[in-house]
């Protein structure tokens, strides 16, 4: 790269050199326009303009006059821009610290991506947090407002956590708080879902196989009647007046009796 | 104008609660400090009312409609018997175009919205299978006229009560009414003989069912056919819903308690 660079200069002029400057100046403007255009076309045949709708990001963003897809098309555009006019500087070595270069080029594009993951945790964020509170919307507890939050800022801090990576900030103390976090929810989770998961896996070899089916007439666990409807949690086995619900993993676990007269 | 000012004037005089059907939230905005009590009917509660009614099936029929409003306020102990009720209804576009005035005791309750929500299957069960039978009726199978008999709810109980004819076409499958691609399966499968049995979560447990349940008492219309004598009987031997699709006259029927319920006439949705 710096090779280049010095092979560029010894072989131009300084007049030349600041009209290939100019050129790649416009260039870039050129193609920087491109991207954008491309860039938000692209972002639109993707649906994003749907999936971030209900936002607050895409809100504010309506607010300022555009809208997600514009600022992230934007970003993009404003990417090549600035790279044209760091080459175009370079070329005309108006400024020609190579030190500063490295540093800044090898700086911009973590910049980028920062920004970018910023971006996108923030509309992820919230839109999981609409779409988790639209799935609750039937249950009617003061409780349940915390999930969808906590979803939300779950998303936003892992985003956070990329874009201070990202930039290079120290972030072991925020990682160890993460894996905390994380083991927490994995550990809890296990033990609140430890049932839900057994009767689902043994719901799955019941449907699939169907050793009883409904209208059969069977005993399970002391239980006996005819079996209702089969789902992959919970058997409903009805008697005289009595539905049973039996969760799938004690079908299993105290085995099946099928009654034949 | 004044005439029919002061004609507007004396329908809604005196009335004790106000029936929007379908409202616009502005609409809904709009009665908010209304003195009369103000129930909301509509396929959904989008105005997040306090009082709403489901409405299950869009009933083109204004009457129809109306009774079904009224049956599920009643039931709910919104209104009680003998109050005076304006009804807001639209009929012939999305806008209000319609009020009627109507006492809630006025006409026999028909049962129709006991039908969909005190029955044992889900009230979207029963909704999407009387849509196929709708959708049916209105096409036929390939252009001809065809019959089905639908077994709604209770299926263990049904399925004891009857005897397959054939294979059952459903067995070891894990199909639910609702899905396109099962009403389409289930408009093919109405060529076969015999009944089709769903369960209350919707699963259709099987096809080609021949119904034996003692028809003793039932009292359905006369002229109807076996099939709806069938269907009678189901539901009063078992705690099922029949739905029937009639061969003869296209009728799509509803069977409750070993008693008609619901009838629709395919052409008019």
């Amino acid at each position: 790269m710096i090779d280049w660079f010095g092979v560029l200069e010894q072989v131009f002029a300084n007049e030349l050199n600041s009209i290939i400057a100019i050129g790649v100046l416009f260039v870039g403007l050129v193609a920087g326009y491109t991207v954008w255009r491309m860039a938000s076309r692209m972002l639109q045949r993707m649906g994003i303009p749907e999936l971030v709708e209900g936002t607050v990001f895409e809100r504010t963003a309506r607010g300022l006059g555009t809208s997600t897809v514009g600022i992230l098309a934007l970003m993009a555009a404003l990417f090549v821009y600035a790279g044209a006019l760091v080459i175009a500087l370079s070329i005309s070595r108006a400024i020609n610290t190579q030190l500063f270069w490295a540093q800044v080029t090898g700086y911009f594009p973590s910049l980028f991506v920062a920004a970018l993951a910023l971006i996108v945790s923030l509309v992820i964020g919230d839109k999981a947090k609409l779409v988790v509170s639209e799935r609750l919307r039937s249950v009617k507890l003061p409780e349940v407002g915390l999930i969808p939050e906590l979803v939300k800022y779950s998303i936003f801090y892992v985003g956070g956590l990329v874009a201070l990576g990202q930039l290079g900030v120290v972030t072991e103390a925020l990682l160890i708080l993460l894996g905390v976090y994380a083991f927490g929810i994995v550990l809890l989770g296990g033990f609140a879902f430890k049932d839900l998961l057994a009767a689902g896996a043994a719901g799955v070899y019941l449907v699939l196989t169907e050793p009883y089916s409904i209208g059969d007439e069977v005993r399970i666990d002391e239980h006996e009647g005819i079996v209702q409807e089969v789902d992959v949690f919970v058997t409903y086995i009805e008697s005289d007046g009595e539905e049973y619900i039996v969760p799938n993993q004690l079908v299993l676990q105290s085995s099946i009796v099928r009654v034949r007269n | 104008m004044t005439a029919i000012g002061d004609l507007l004037d004396d329908l809604v005089a005196d009335a004790d609660a106000v029936f929007l059907f379908s409202p616009s939230g502005s609409l809904y905005e709009s009665f908010a400090d209304a003195d009369e009590e103000v129930v909301v009917v509509a396929p959904d509660n989008a105005v997040k009312a306090d009082q709403y009614v489901e409405l299950p099936i869009e009933f083109t029929d204004l009457t129809e409609r109306v009774r079904f409003g009224i049956e599920g306020a009643m039931e709910q102990d919104i209104v009680e018997e003998g109050e005076d009720i304006v009804c807001v209804v639209s009929v012939f576009g999305d806008d209000t175009d319609t009020i009627v005035r109507v006492r809630s005791g006025e006409f026999d309750r028909s049962g129709v919205y006991d039908l969909f929500v005190n029955s044992r299957a889900e009230p979207a069960v029963i909704r999407d299978v009387l849509e196929v039978a709708v959708e049916l009726g209105k096409k036929g199978q390939k252009g001809k006229p065809v019959g089905a008999l639908f077994v709604v709810g209770d299926a263990g109980k049904v399925m004891n009560k009857s005897r397959p004819l054939s294979y059952n076409p459903f067995e070891k499958s894990h199909v639910h009414v609702g899905d396109p691609i099962v009403n389409v399966m289930l408009k093919e499968f109405s060529r076969l003989d015999g009944a089709f049995v769903i369960s209350d979560a919707g699963k259709i447990v099987s096809a080609y069912r021949y119904l034996e349940p003692s028809a003793e008492g039932v009292d359905i219309p006369k002229g109807l056919g076996a099939r709806h004598m069938a269907a009678g009987a189901v539901t009063r031997d078992t705690n099922a819903v029949a739905i029937v699709l009639s061969e003869s006259d296209a009728l799509v029927r509803a069977f409750k308690g070993g008693e008609l319920v619901l009838e629709l006439d395919p052409e008019e949705y």
